[in-house]
C-alpha cells in the first residue's frame, strides 16, 4: 500500500511543489494544511504514516505543533522544512521527535531520499 | 396547543430535574398513527409532481422535484401493505421529506402531518422478538401511549432509508 | 503551452504578491505600535517564506533581500533592535525593492539592483548606522505614486466552482421555463426581457464552465515519470512525447479520467511497445515512441495515446471472444476489426493472460470504458498489426450541459444523450423484418436491431424479452439508433419531443444504483425527466435478447 503523507506548510507554492514531487514518487497525499489548527485537526482524521512540518506556522510555532502532533498521532514520522537560518528550531524539533529535517529549497532527490529513509526507519521498528 | 399542555402536566412531577422532550411529526398511515423524530425531517410539503421510474419497486412512487433537489417518493403504506382496500392516495397528498444520512427521501401521506411534543419516557422501545418480520416492526424505535389512549409507532428513519432497505423489493424480502 | 514550471511561476507570483501586499500592511502597523507582536511574527514568518519560495524558483536576488530582512525583523523580534529611526527607513525601502522585484519578475524583466540596500541591512544586522547616498531622499517622493499590486490569481476550492456550476444549471433551467411561459402569453415587454436573461445566463454559464479550465497538461506532465518507471521496470527504453498541454478541460472531467489514462499509458509501454530485442527483429528502431497528445475537436477535447509497437492481433482477440462466448464463430467471422476490438472492452475479457501475450493490448480497458461512460465519453481505437495502436479518448469539454434528444414513451418524457445518437428513423413495417424473435432493418447497408424502449424500460426479472412478430409492427414505427461501442440499437420510441440542451443532475441515493438512468434533467416545463444511459440499454438489450 501506498505511504500517506500529510503536508504542512503555509505556502500554497511550496505545499504544491512537495505534492507534485510526493505523489510522483507514488505516495499518497491525504491532506495539506496552512496552519497549526488544521495540521492537528487534519494528522486526527487522516492518521498518515509521514507529515511534512514546516517550521514557521502562522498561528503557531512549528515546534507547538509538533508537540501536538506527537500527542495526537504518536505512530506518525515527522520530517520538518525549513529554509536556512532557523537551524536552532530544528534542533529543537529534532529533540521533540522530528526524525529528520529537509533545507529549503529542496531537490526532488533530496526530499524523495530523506521521506524515503524516515519511512524506512518506520519499517524497522514495526519489523 | 394541546402538545404543549400535555409537556407541562407530565414535567410537574420532577420539577427539579428537566424532563428530556421529543418532537415528533406525526401522520396517518392506514388507519395507524406514525410519528418521526423532528430532526429526521427536512421539510413537509404538498406533494409535486412525480414522475414514475421503471425498475423500482411499486412502493416507490417515483422521483419528484423538491426545490431542486430530486429526490425518490416512497409509499409507506404500500411498504409495510398498510393501505385499506379501495382507499388509494387523494389528489392532492402530502409529502414529507426525511433526511437520511446523506439523501434525502419523500415520504407521501394522505392528511397533513401534524407535530407533537411528548417526553422521551413516554416511548417504549419496541420489543427485541419482532427484529426479523421483515416488515415495519424492523424499523420502529418504540411506541408512544398518548395519555388519552391513543399510540403513536415512532419510526427510526436511519434504519428505514438505507439503500438497501429502500431498493428492498417486498416480495424478494423472504426468500433472499 | 503550459508546463509544470510556468504553473510554479504563476503560483509564486501570486503567493508573493499576496506576501508583499501583508507586508505593507503590517509594516503600517508596526509603524503605529512598534511592539506589536503578531506583526512581527507575521513579517517574519512572510520574509521566511518569500526567501524560501524565490530560492527554490531561482529568484536568489530577491531571496538574499527577503533572506536580510527576515534575520533583521529576528532581531527586531527578540528585542535586540527596535523599529524606529533609520531602521525603519532601510525596511521600508527593503519593502519596496522586494515589491519591485517581483513586478520585475512578473514582467519577465531583469531585477532592480539592491547592493546599497543589502549592505545597509548587513550593518543594521551587525549594530552599524546604515549610510544613506544623496539621491536617495529624493527616492522617497515616488512613494506616493507607488502602485498598490493586488494578485491577479484567486485560489478557489473546486468544491465552491461545483456549487456555482449546480446552480447556473438551476437558473438556465428557469430561464427556459420562463422564455416557454414568454411564449405563451406574448407579451412582448415580457418576451423581449425574457430573451435579455436568455442571453446574459447564457453569457454567465460559460464563464462559469471557463472558470473550471485546466490545462491538459497538469495532468499529462505527471506522464514522463510514470513513463520512465514503467519502461525502466521493463527494460525497454522509450520516447515520451507531449504535446497540447494548453488544451482547456474541465478539472473534474480531468480528474475521472485520470486512472484510465494512467492505464493506458502503462499498458502502451509493458505491452504494446515491444522489448529492444523483439524491435530489433522486427526492422524498428530501438527506441520506442509513445505520444501523448491532446487536441479540441469542435466542442471535444480529445487525449491520444499513441505508440509505435506491435499492435492488436485482431484474430488473436476474434478467436477470444469465441472461446470466452461472447459471441459465435460464425458470427465471429463476419465481424470487422473495430467490432472485434469492441470485445476488448468487455469487462473481465480483458483478464485472460493470453490476450496480454498475444495482442499486446487489454488489461483493464473495461475500466477505461467505464471512466468515458460515466462522462458520456467515448473511446476510439486504430491499430495496424506491426506498426503501432492510438487509443482516443473523446471528451466532453465541460460537465454541465449536453445536447439531447426528448423522447415520449408512455407519455413520459426521456432524454437520450446525442453523444450516442446516430440517426432518427420513420420505418414503416414492410421496412421491418422478424428474424429468430428479434426485430431487424437495415440502415447504411447494416442490419440494425430494433427493440420497443417500453419493453426494456418495463422489463423485470431474468427472462428473455419475449419473441418479437410481425403483429407487433402496426404502422409507421418511430425508431432512434443509438450507438454504443460500435453496436447499433433501434430504440422504437412513441414519439420524438425535441432536440434539447439539458444540463444532467446525478440521481441522488438509493436511486443511483439503477443503471439505465444515467441521471436526470428537469425541462422548462418544471417537469422532471430521466435520462437514458445508452450503455447500459445496449447491454440490457444484448443480455435480454431473444
Amino acid at each position: 500500500m501506498n505511504k500517506r503523507i500529510l503536508i504542512v506548510d503555509d505556502s500554497f507554492y511550496m505545499r504544491t511543489m512537495l505534492k507534485n514531487m510526493l505523489t510522483d514518487a507514488g505516495y499518497e497525499v491525504v491532506g495539506e494544511a496552512a496552519n497549526g489548527a488544521q495540521a492537528v485537526e487534519m494528522a486526527t482524521s487522516t492518521s498518515p504514516d509521514l507529515i511534512t512540518l514546516d517550521v514557521i506556522l502562522p498561528d503557531n510555532t512549528g515546534l507547538d505543533v509538533l508537540k501536538s502532533l506527537r500527542q495526537v498521532q504518536p505512530t506518525a514520522k515527522v520530517v520538518m522544512c525549513s529554509a536556512v537560518g532557523q537551524e536552532v528550531i530544528v534542533n529543537e524539533a529534532i529533540e521533540n521527535g522530528a526524525l529528520a529535517y529537509i533545507v529549503k529549497p529542496f531537490s526532488e532527490e533530496k526530499v524523495l531520499e530523506i521521506v524515503g529513509a524516515a519511512l524506512q526507519n518506520d519499517a524497522e521498528q514495526t519489523a | 396547543m394541546a402538545d404543549i399542555e400535555l409537556a407541562a402536566s407530565s414535567s410537574k412531577a420532577e420539577r427539579a430535574k428537566p424532563v428530556e422532550m421529543v418532537q415528533l411529526i406525526v401522520f396517518r398511515l392506514g388507519d395507524e398513527d406514525y410519528g418521526i423524530r423532528i430532526e429526521q425531517v427536512k421539510e413537509v410539503t404538498v406533494t409535486p409532481e412525480v414522475a414514475r421510474m421503471p425498475k423500482t419497486p411499486p412502493f416507490i412512487k417515483g422521483i419528484a422535484n423538491l426545490r431542486g433537489d430530486i429526490i425518490a417518493i416512497l409509499d409507506l403504506e404500500e411498504r409495510f401493505r398498510l393501505r385499506p382496500a379501495g382507499r388509494e392516495l387523494p389528489e392532492r397528498s402530502y409529502t414529507v421529506a426525511v433526511e437520511a444520512a446523506d439523501y434525502t427521501l419523500g415520504l407521501v401521506v394522505r392528511e397533513v402531518p401534524r407535530p407533537l411534543t411528548l417526553p422521551l419516557s413516554q416511548i417504549e422501545p419496541a420489543p427485541e422478538f419482532v427484529q426479523d418480520t421483515g416488515a415495519r416492526d424492523k424499523y420502529l424505535e418504540g411506541i408512544a401511549k398518548l395519555p388519552d389512549g391513543n399510540i403513536i409507532i415512532v419510526l427510526d428513519m436511519r434504519k428505514l432509508l438505507t439503500p438497501s432497505e429502500v431498493m428492498r423489493l417486498p416480495g424478494k424480502t423472504a426468500s433472499k | 503551452m503550459k508546463t509544470r514550471d510556468q504553473e510554479y511561476r504563476e503560483m509564486f507570483m501570486a503567493e508573493a504578491l499576496e506576501y508583499y501586499d501583508s507586508m505593507s500592511r503590517h509594516l503600517s502597523e508596526l509603524e503605529r505600535n512598534p511592539s506589536a507582536g503578531p506583526a512581527l511574527n507575521e513579517l517574519f514568518r512572510l520574509m521566511h517564506n518569500l526567501k524560501a519560495n524565490a530560492r527554490a524558483m531561482g529568484f536568489t536576488d530577491l531571496g538574499e533581500m527577503a533572506h536580510h530582512l527576515e534575520t533583521l525583523f529576528g532581531l527586531i523580534r527578540d528585542q535586540q533592535r527596535t523599529f524606529s529611526g533609520a531602521l525603519t527607513r532601510v525596511v521600508f525601502a527593503g519593502v519596496d525593492a522586494m515589491g519591485a522585484m517581483i513586478r520585475a519578475i512578473g514582467a519577465n524583466q531583469p531585477l532592480p539592483d539592491a547592493q546599497a540596500l543589502i549592505e545597509n541591512l548587513d550593518r543594521l544586522v551587525r549594530g552599524e548606522e546604515p549610510v544613506f547616498e544623496e539621491d536617495e531622499v529624493a527616492e522617497t517622493d515616488e512613494e506616493a505614486g507607488k502602485k498598490m499590486e493586488l494578485s491577479d490569481l484567486v485560489y478557489i476550492q473546486v468544491k465552491k466552482l461545483d456549487n456555482l456550476l449546480n446552480l447556473v444549471g438551476e437558473l438556465v433551467i428557469d430561464r427556459d421555463r420562463i422564455m416557454t411561459l414568454a411564449q405563451e402569453l406574448d407579451n412582448p415587454a415580457l418576451l423581449a426581457t425574457a430573451q435579455h436573461l436568455f442571453r446574459i445566463s447564457d453569457d454567465l454559464q460559460y464563464s462559469v464552465m471557463d472558470a473550471r479550465l485546466v490545462g491538459v497538461g497538469v495532468l499529462l506532465n505527471k506522464f514522463p515519470r510514470v513513463v520512465r518507471d514503467v519502461a525502466s521496470a521493463e527494460d525497454k527504453e522509450v520516447e515520451l512525447i507531449l504535446s497540447g498541454q494548453d488544451v482547456q478541460i474541465d478539472r473534474n472531467i480531468l480528474q475521472i479520467i485520470t486512472d484510465a489514462l494512467l492505464h493506458l499509458v502503462r499498458n502502451a509501454v509493458s505491452h504494446g511497445l515491444e522489448t529492444k530485442a523483439q524491435r530489433q527483429q522486427a526492422g524498428k528502431p530501438l527506441v520506442g515512441h509513445l505520444t501523448l497528445s491532446a487536441m479540441t475537436e469542435r466542442d471535444d477535447v480529445l487525449i491520444q495515446v499513441r505508440d509505435d509497437g506491435r499492435g492488436i492481433d485482431t484474430e488473436a482477440v476474434r478467436r477470444k471472444a469465441v472461446e470466452r462466448g461472447l459471441t459465435t464463430a460464425n458470427i465471429a467471422a463476419t465481424l470487422d476489426e473495430q467490432a472485434v476490438w469492441a470485445f476488448l472492452f468487455e469487462p473481465g475479457f480483458s483478464m485472460a493472460s493470453k490476450i496480454t501475450d498475444i495482442s499486446g493490448r487489454g488489461v483493464g480497458l473495461d475500466v477505461v470504458k467505464l471512466a468515458l461512460d460515466s462522462l458520456g465519453g467515448q473511446l476510439r481505437v486504430e491499430s495496424e498489426l506491426g506498426a503501432g495502436t492510438t487509443f482516443t479518448l473523446v471528451l466532453p469539454t465541460s460537465i454541465a450541459v449536453k445536447g439531447a434528444l426528448l423522447i415520449e414513451v408512455e407519455e413520459r418524457p426521456y432524454a437520450v444523450p446525442l453523444m450516442h445518437t446516430d440517426t432518427v428513423l420513420a420505418l414503416q413495417p414492410e421496412q421491418i423484418s422478424v428474424v429468430g424473435g428479434v426485430l431487424l432493418t437495415h440502415f447504411q447497408g447494416q442490419p440494425v436491431p430494433l427493440v420497443p424502449l417500453q419493453l426494456l424500460l418495463n422489463d423485470e426479472g431474468d427472462e428473455p424479452l419475449p419473441l418479437a412478430t410481425r403483429n407487433d409492427v402496426q404502422g409507421a414505427q418511430q425508431v432512434l439508433v443509438v450507438n454504443y461501442n460500435n453496436r447499433r440499437l433501434g430504440l422504437v420510441v412513441d414519439r420524438f419531443i425535441r432536440q434539447q440542451n439539458i444540463v444532467i443532475k446525478p440521481l441522488s441515493k438509493p436511486l443511483d444504483t439503477i443503471d439505465l438512468f444515467g441521471g436526470v434533467t428537469l425541462l422548462g416545463s418544471g417537469q422532471v425527466c430521466l435520462v437514458l444511459d445508452v450503455p447500459a440499454l445496449t447491454r440490457l438489450f444484448i443480455t435480454k435478447r431473444p
